[in-house]
């Protein structure tokens, strides 16, 4: 357990910890968070800026009076004539009382505050980002850790039986290694068609190539060490090695791996996703996000940069977060002592 | 030596031949394709297909000439545009992708190994750890995040560079610069962190210090004794980093509408063009795989224990 | 006839400050060495010796490690005060090193020509192809055949003792004052050991070398040095003359080491000896001295300072409350 010592005394590796904490906190809570909710539209709402004070409902009034105040000066006048400001005030009331059905309730659709700004439809970008979080953490976790599975099972069987399951094993990874994976999970997902289940399995099934190697490697350098021949001269049963000696040994570095897949994870989700092969509509991963926002990124460029931060600033948690557990977990890496 | 060469040489004939084996196949089972009667195709493009593939022969036969057409160089046509065949979208985009993965590499490579160099001579200074987060910022950071973000910043708002066109169509320099710092990014971010690792750890190392016993000065011992041991990292990951780059170009070819190899296999795949995918795949699966042997070859050189057996 | 003094360490003191706490590799150590002397240190796997030489060449990695006290003298000139040209111009050209393991203390990316070259070039300012020449003669003076033709191989393709052999080439090419030897037969076969040892000895007599030997093992030292200094969990404990540590020992560590080579002129009805315990952890150690667990005399005095030092004359020196009272040095 001094490796977990050795973890807090990584000041990177807790502020990692502390951010993807809570995001994950986050994205569990969500349906109980006060937020809004991340599918309803009001396509009034279209397109409105970010705004920690204003309420929606300012915001469209500001708006409009001020495309109104534009065409008035283009026609020379200085004023707004009866005809506008008649509009204006039907608008001000409008605002003031309109309410809408969301989920069975009527809700004061004018008088909400969009923090983060709304989206091409009117749909709150904050709501948006954190369902969209649950989504691509989801889609990195249990893609990671199919991954884990896959490639555990596969290392641990090849390096342990050794001879001709590992010579097959190893063979097709060679192969697949030198394959750009990303255009077969592309020809992939165009062939069989894009849903969540096939994103899953096809990036589950280019990313365990990795973690087989390191497993076979660990297993088989234990396999020989010393403490595992003690064990067998004790007459321990091969499944008691296995699990009791060699799996310990083992969870560091599938640990480290776990961390540091988890984040590719991700990034390759929402790199298909941004290429329109990933999540559809009206789900939201970080991804489809951020797509969205570079179609609008000329004048409404929050709708790039809120989505792509909050994802940037998962990522780079994560990142610190396996570093420092690569570097306590194997202190001789870390170049310090 | 020869030997190494010889047999990394060989090991990439099984891979080229299951990828050419995967095209044959899909080319013809995968649903919406031509020869699934869902499709509705011209038929122009229906006869061109049936007077290539030979479809009334048996199976092994249509095989064997569809490796003999790919020994060849010929890819087939595609599956959407009538009048043109696969080589044809290949050659006038390859060459664009080519270069601007080449030249990010390049730039990676270059920036990579300085930051690691300066970091790991300057380790835990304020520069260290300044150039460190940078890097990890550089690999977290997804490239249609940055890529986006640079044209907002330079393009749309500083106005300092163009927001499309490409060098080699005649337009300016600078239409290189977007592209090239999105891609090279990731790359640099990681090759300066595996350099400064490397190093260290070879400055830890026992012939470092007989080195330093010996008298020899800190910037000798740095050039001469341990650059070229801590190096053989980063050589051996320029081949997968390569193989990435070659994905990562298909994102920085779309956003910056590069005219490149990347844009043609995107569209493709959502038009289910078939040997247009397949064909292109070939073609990148050809080039790692030139890159990985080429590097494989590097790294034997560099690498005495394995020239000199 | 009193040979030249040329080195001097002064009570020197070497910390490491690591995640545990403090540990005090070399706590107080003192020793001399005059010219054509081979002075030999013994001790157990981490007592010091090896850390005591490293800080002789101001080779310790300063995070972790530090130099807290004492000084070097080397010729009177105090070594930890040098500037780094001054050290550059020391290391490899008036002290040399060899380490224990050749194979990883050989640059395995460098020719060993290129390895042997670089010295010769820097220290004594030969061209390219006189250094070369030179380096040929160095590698046929420890013996390696045909050395013109595999002067040009690489470290691993020579075996283990052939490496040794290189790094002592290496090591005295530039005639050096002093050669100091981290255990460097302690990671070669037996049949092996004896051969580096005969060259060692033999370089050094006829370049008239002084030479600090470091092991763990009594065999070698009795063989080769004039003078030895027992070490134990970073101290000295005593300093005498070959004859006198074998045949007149007086620390008890001293004698429990003596007393534990199986030896060969003694009936084999007798248990092999080893001193009972284990050696203390470096780490925040009290002041007190060290051994006091395992001896079988220890005093209550000995619990809680270190012993002052006892002098026996004729250069024997040692550290034990035992002797305490009695002979004690003004």
């Amino acid at each position: 357990m001094d490796a977990w010592r050795r973890l807090k005394k990584n000041r990177m590796a807790i502020f990692g910890l502390t951010l993807v904490t809570f995001y994950s906190l986050l994205s569990l809570l969500a349906p109980i968070l006060p937020i809004y909710s991340y599918k309803h539209q009001v396509l009034d709402h279209q397109y409105l800026p970010p705004s920690l004070t204003k309420t929606a409902g300012e915001l469209l009034y500001e708006r409009d009076e001020k495309t109104l105040m534009e065409a008035a000066r283009d026609q020379g006048r200085s004023g707004l004539n009866e005809k506008e400001e008649e509009e204006l005030s039907a608008l001000k009331q409008r605002i003031n009382h309109e309410t809408m059905i969301f989920d069975g309730k009527a809700v004061q659709v004018h008088q909400k505050r969009y923090i983060l700004g709304t989206d091409s439809l009117g749909r709150d970008l904050l709501a948006r980002i954190i369902y969209g979080g649950q989504v691509s953490i989801s889609i990195g976790l249990v893609g990671t850790l199919t991954a884990v599975l896959i490639g555990l099972i596969i290392g641990a069987l090849a390096g342990y039986l050794g001879r001709t399951f590992d010579y097959i094993a190893m063979r097709i990874v060679d192969i697949m290694y030198g394959l750009p994976y990303m255009l077969l999970v592309i020809i992939f997902m165009a062939i069989f068609g894009r849903n969540v289940i096939n994103l899953f399995l096809c990036l589950a099934l280019v990313s365990w190539l990795t973690l087989s190697r390191v497993v076979r490697g660990q297993i088989i350098s234990l396999k020989n060490s010393e403490f595992v021949q003690a064990a067998r001269v004790v007459g321990a049963s091969t499944g008691r090695i296995v699990f009791r000696h060699l799996v310990p040994n083992i969870l560091g570095v599938v640990a480290v791996f776990t961390t540091l897949q988890i984040p590719s994870f991700i990034l390759m989700e929402s790199f298909l996703s941004y290429l329109g092969l990933g999540v559809q509509a009206p789900l939201a991963s970080w991804g489809s996000l951020v797509k969205d926002g570079v179609d609008g990124m000329k004048s409404y460029p929050w709708m790039l940069f809120f989505p792509g931060l909050a994802m940037t600033i998962f990522l780079f948690s994560m990142n610190f977060l396996g570093d420092g557990l690569r570097d306590a977990l194997d202190p001789q890496s870390k170049n310090k002592l | 030596m020869t030997k190494y060469i010889i047999r990394r040489f060989l090991g990439l004939i099984p891979t080229l031949f299951v990828i050419i084996t995967l095209s044959f196949f899909i080319i013809r089972i995968a649903p919406g394709g031509p020869f699934s009667e869902e499709r509705a195709l011209t038929k122009q493009v229906l006869q061109n297909i049936e007077k290539r593939y030979h479809l009334d022969e048996p199976l092994h036969m249509q095989y064997g000439r569809y490796l003999l057409d790919i020994l060849r160089g010929d890819l087939g046509p595609s599956f959407r545009y009538k009048d043109y065949d696969v080589n044809y979208y290949i050659r006038i985009s390859l060459p664009n992708s080519m270069v601007l993965g080449l030249l990010s590499l390049l730039l990676s490579v270059f920036f990579g190994i300085s930051t690691g160099l300066i970091s790991a001579t300057r380790q835990n200074s304020t520069l260290d750890y300044l150039s460190m987060s940078v890097a990890v910022i550089g690999i977290s950071v997804p490239l249609f995040v940055v890529g986006p973000v640079l044209m907002y910043i330079f393009a749309m708002r500083l106005n300092l560079l163009p927001t499309s066109g490409w060098i080699m169509s005649g337009d300016s320099w600078k239409t290189l610069l977007m592209p090239m710092a999105t891609l090279a990014l990731p790359y640099f971010a990681y090759i300066a962190r595996l350099s400064r690792a490397s190093i260290l750890e070879v400055l830890r190392s026992d012939y470092v210090r007989t080195a330093r016993a010996k008298g020899l000065s800190e910037s000798v011992i740095m050039f001469k004794h341990v650059l070229k041991g801590a190096l053989l990292p980063v050589v051996s990951y320029l081949g997968p980093a390569f193989a990435n780059i070659v994905t990562g170009s298909i994102v920085v070819e779309t956003i910056f509408r590069v005219p490149g190899l990347g844009r043609h296999f995107i569209q493709s795949a959502l038009n289910r063009d078939y040997t247009l995918i397949m064909g292109t795949v070939i073609v990148y699966s050809v080039i790692v795989l030139i890159m990985n042997f080429i590097v494989d070859v590097l790294y034997g050189f560099m690498d005495p224990r394995i020239s000199y057996r | 006839m009193q040979n030249q003094e040329i080195l001097h360490v002064e009570n020197l003191k070497t910390y490491f400050n690591t995640d545990d706490g403090m540990v005090k590799a070399v706590d107080g150590v003192s020793f001399t060495l005059n010219q054509g002397e081979t002075l030999g240190i013994v001790g157990e796997s981490g007592c010091g010796k090896s850390v005591t030489n490293l800080s002789v060449m101001r080779l310790i990695s300063s995070p972790p490690g530090k130099i807290m006290g004492g000084d070097v003298f080397f010729h009177g000139k105090s070594v930890l005060s040098m500037s780094e040209d001054e050290l550059r111009d020391l290391r490899g050209n008036k002290i040399s090193m060899i380490f224990q393991d050749p194979m990883t203390s050989l640059n395995p990316f460098l020719r060993i020509s290129t390895q042997l070259v670089e010295t010769l070039c820097l220290h004594q300012g030969l061209s390219r192809s006189e250094a070369r020449e030179k380096a040929v003669q160095m590698l046929r003076l420890v013996g390696i055949p045909t050395p013109e033709k595999r002067i040009d191989a690489y470290p691993h393709q020579f075996s283990g003792g052939m490496r040794q052999r290189v790094m002592i080439a290496m090591a005295l090419s530039c005639n050096p004052e002093i050669l100091i030897a981290d255990e460097p037969t302690t990671a070669l076969d037996v049949t092996i050991q004896a051969q580096i040892l005969e060259i060692i000895k033999d370089l050094t007599v006829r370049l008239k070398t002084a030479v600090i030997l470091i092991t763990h093992d009594l065999g070698v030292v009795s063989g080769m040095c004039n003078k030895i200094c027992v070490m134990y969990a970073g101290r000295i404990v005593e300093r005498a003359s070959t004859d006198d540590v074998f045949r007149n020992s007086k620390h008890p560590y001293t004698r429990g080491l003596i007393r534990s080579v199986p030896r060969l002129d003694k009936t084999t009805q007798e248990r092999l000896y080893s001193i009972p315990g284990t050696p203390p952890s470096l780490i925040n150690i009290p002041e007190c001295c060290p051994f006091h667990p395992r001896c079988e005399h220890a005093m209550d005095v000995c619990r809680v300072k270190y012993p002052d030092e006892t002098d026996f004359g004729s250069e024997h020196k040692v550290f034990c409350w035992l002797y305490g009272d009695s002979n004690r040095t003004a």
